[in-house]
């Protein structure tokens, strides 16, 4: 059965929630991000899009390109903020919605046209989120969901677009290859090198070619660049693992400030995990050095989610993979294999004390704030992300979006 | 080298000692069985080197000699022959012949001088103990006995043998069972690291033989001794972990409850819990126990009320329920105590009856923790 994809994304999210609170901000050109020398541009208004600047281009470079720029840092919690707000528009007005990150939703209009007429609802639904929210929103409808993003794309700022049924592939054809979803920098690269710009050219093209140059990989983009996608949407995804991990503002080589971020991120990583009710079998530590050569390495565990059996675990990794005497530019803690459920005590190596004091740290915590309480050793550490993974929520912010 | 054995007495033995050689070995010997035969009496031995097991049997011979013959071969062969007598006899090329009612066998053998030889036990201690109470302590223990090469102490069952009474004792850290016997005494104090294989084996060939076992043991090595089996092995080398401290002295809360209804119930409900955590509450409140899981990833639920005796606190605990079916099953009373004082300090389970005069059995389970 045909289906019906609505793609809604609002426009540049965080500089539109940022004029909300503040018009002075409105027509001007915006920049948000890291304001230090290696943050990113995280959003930028459409007005300082002119000059050259995208998102996830380096803030330094932004400012070169544009210097009457206004920089602001940034507030995850006023974004989350209002991004729930527009998803509680969305779940009553709906029977189907994916949020697939802070700013962006799938709704699943099929069977819908028989009542309403489908783009006739999304386009309520548009103007109903612009009038209670304030914020300027724009969708692509067509059957799937890659049409209707790139349809999205297309229809920005401020605006929609409706691809009809059949008129997907006549609709992809003249658009960038860099259009589609899954296509990044180095495909990019690879697919002009071959001489392959347009959309159209790919879809001439036979699917082996594709997937003899590109893989699996080159199968699915050329499927999207056909128009042909049959993912569903989906109300929630289980996470599969969990992370967190730190860019330092310069490299650095001070062994005491790389633990104490690294026993912060495991402290709260594990916080998460008793706070979602889930265990841990599998850690991992990753490590980037200034040269950008970027190494991990991952350890099984018995399941656990207690702080004295997984941060030895993660400072060994650490032990073993510090190796180079070279500056460290990012640090990164992951759990996976993760199960629902409670952690099984252990005779030898648990007592009633230290479980009583992580139920008491936790319950703090949970009243007074992730930094309630905390290691004095990972007190330094004041920049690290601590959102709940577990509340199907995407994540507050994407430092590394695509344009 | 000659004699003449009966073939399913023969394969009786074997198969026995089969469960000692491991399915890959380092070195190819030992996929043989050793065969020493000397006049009327033929010896065959098993070995994987941790642990040697030997059995002699009365054949029809008159002559001497050792020899290795593949295991492998021999079983496989023996396994189809209905019961009639069969003919060894050694050849000048290096093989055995077997002569039986339908045709003629020959298979490559060692050298006997060959086969690694059993340690022998250097100023051994020695105990006694009736086959029938070493192969009931082993079974109550040996499912609680770990898995964990990264923990080879815990991977056995613990010995502690004294002149009141014997204890033994396994754990996986997360689990515990001690069984003791008032009844049954040591000449003196001794403490040593079973490993498991032996003891399986031993649990195998003993389940109601009669017979006393010797055992006779040094720091490094011990040797049971019964009927015409000799068993040696190497202990596990390590300091068992003080498994005394971790049993909770006070525990106020007590439920008691029948046995087998419990088990059921246990057993149902943990169907509907997590595949990988197989997590199942209990709540005690008044005479009511109530059991409960929950598998959120696919929606499974079930809960189960039991009649029960319960003194004490109401109180909520989390447990891991395959080691409750386990434990459960692993008794054999009507009724079971489980003393508890905190959600997150162990259960401790103990059979009200069914168990001989100067038999203790105590089963230790470490809870999950819940998020209430």
């Amino acid at each position: 059965m045909e289906r019906s994809i609505v793609h809604m994304d609002l426009d540049t999210f965080f500089v539109s929630c940022e004029r909300l609170i503040d018009s002075r901000l409105n027509n001007k050109p915006v920049l948000i991000g890291g304001t230090s020398d290696r943050g990113v541009v995280a959003s930028c208004s459409y007005e300082a899009r002119k000059y050259g600047v995208h998102s996830a281009m380096p803030m330094r470079m932004a400012r070169q390109l544009c210097p009457e720029a206004i920089v602001l840092r940034g507030n995850s919690g006023i974004y989350t903020k209002y991004s729930k707000l527009v998803t509680d528009v969305v779940k009553e007005s709906v029977p189907l919605y994916e949020k697939s990150s802070i700013d962006e939703f799938y709704i699943d209009l099929t069977g819908m046209d028989k009542f309403f007429g489908c783009h006739q609802l999304a386009s309520e639904l548009r103007s109903k989120i612009i009038r209670e929210t304030g914020l300027p929103i724009s969708f692509g409808l067509s059957v799937n969901k890659t049409v209707s993003k790139i349809a999205t794309g297309e229809a920005k700022p401020n605006n929609e677009l409706k691809i009809n049924f059949g008129t997907e592939k006549p609709f992809l054809a003249p658009l960038s290859v860099r259009k589609i979803p899954m296509v990044g920098e180095k495909t990019y690269n690879s697919l002009c090198d071959l001489g392959i710009k347009r959309i159209k050219t790919v879809q001439e093209m036979p699917i082996n070619m594709m997937a003899r140059v590109f893989g699996k990989h080159g199968a699915s983009i050329w499927k999207k660049a056909n128009g042909i996608d049959n993912t569903p949407v989906v109300k929630y995804h289980e996470r599969k693992s969990i992370s967190t991990e730190r860019t330092f503002d310069k490299d650095t080589t001070d062994i005491n400030k790389l633990k104490s971020i690294i026993v912060a991120m495991t402290e709260n990583l594990i916080y998460q995990l008793r706070r979602g009710d889930k265990l841990t079998a599998c850690v991992t530590f990753k490590i980037r050095y200034s040269d950008f050569q970027t190494y991990t390495k991952q350890k099984r565990i018995s399941y656990s989610s207690s702080d004295h059996s997984i941060l030895p675990v993660v400072m060994e990794l650490y032990e073993s993979l510090y190796q180079r005497r070279l500056l460290v530019r990012l640090i990164g803690v992951k759990f996976s294999h993760l199960v629902s459920g409670g952690h099984q005590i252990n005779l030898f190596e648990d007592n009633d004390k230290i479980l009583s004091l992580y139920q008491a740290m936790d319950k703090m915590r949970e009243r007074f704030g992730d930094r309630a309480v905390i290691r004095a050793a990972g007190m330094d550490a004041k920049s690290i992300s601590r959102w709940n993974p577990f509340n199907g929520e995407p994540p507050p912010l994407l430092p590394n979006r695509r344009r | 080298m000659k004699f003449i054995v009966s073939s399913s007495q023969l394969l009786k033995q074997l198969q026995v000692l089969g469960g000692v050689i491991n399915s890959s070995n380092t070195l190819p010997i030992l996929d043989n069985f050793l065969f020493e035969l000397n006049q009327n009496e033929l010896k065959i031995s098993a070995s994987d080197l941790e642990t040697t097991m030997s059995t002699s049997i009365e054949v029809e011979s008159d002559s001497e000699g050792s020899v290795a013959i593949s295991a492998r071969l021999l079983l496989d062969t023996l396994k189809t022959f209905p019961n009639q007598p069969l003919t060894f006899k050694t050849e000048e090329n290096n093989t055995v012949e077997i002569s039986s009612s339908h045709g003629k066998y020959d298979m490559a053998y060692f050298d006997g001088n060959e086969f690694p030889k059993a340690v022998s036990i250097a100023t051994p201690s020695k105990t006694v103990i009736p086959g029938e109470i070493l192969a009931t302590a082993i079974s109550k223990t040996i499912f609680a006995a770990g898995n964990d090469d990264l923990r080879p102490v815990m991977s056995g069952v613990f010995f502690q043998f004294s002149t009141d009474s014997l204890t033994f004792v396994a754990t996986d850290a997360h689990k515990l069972v001690k069984y003791s016997r008032t009844d049954v005494v040591a000449n003196d104090t001794a403490e040593f690291i079973m490993p498991k294989k032996p003891l399986n084996l031993l649990k195998g060939i003993l389940g109601g033989n009669e017979s006393d076992v010797t055992i006779e043991y040094n720091d490094a090595n011990a040797k049971f001794t019964f009927d015409n089996v000799v068993l040696v092995c190497r202990l596990i080398d390590g300091k068992y972990p003080n498994y005394e401290a971790v049993i909770p002295k006070e525990n106020p809360n007590k439920l008691t409850v029948e046995r087998g209804i419990f088990l059921n119930s246990v057993k149902r409900v943990s169907i509907f819990s997590s595949k990988t955590t197989h997590q199942i509450r209990l709540k005690m409140a008044g005479t009511e126990l109530n059991i409960s899981a929950e598998d959120i990833d696919y929606s499974n639920k079930a809960e189960e009320r039991l009649v029960c005796e319960y003194q004490g606190d109401d109180m909520q605990i989390g447990f891991n329920s395959r080691f409750l079916t386990e434990m459960l099953s692993n008794l054999n009373s009507n009724e079971v105590l489980i003393e508890m004082s905190m959600p997150n300090r162990a259960g401790i389970l103990t059979p009200i009856d069914g168990v001989e005069e100067g038999e203790f059995i105590t089963m230790l389970v470490m809870p999950v923790m819940l998020n209430s």
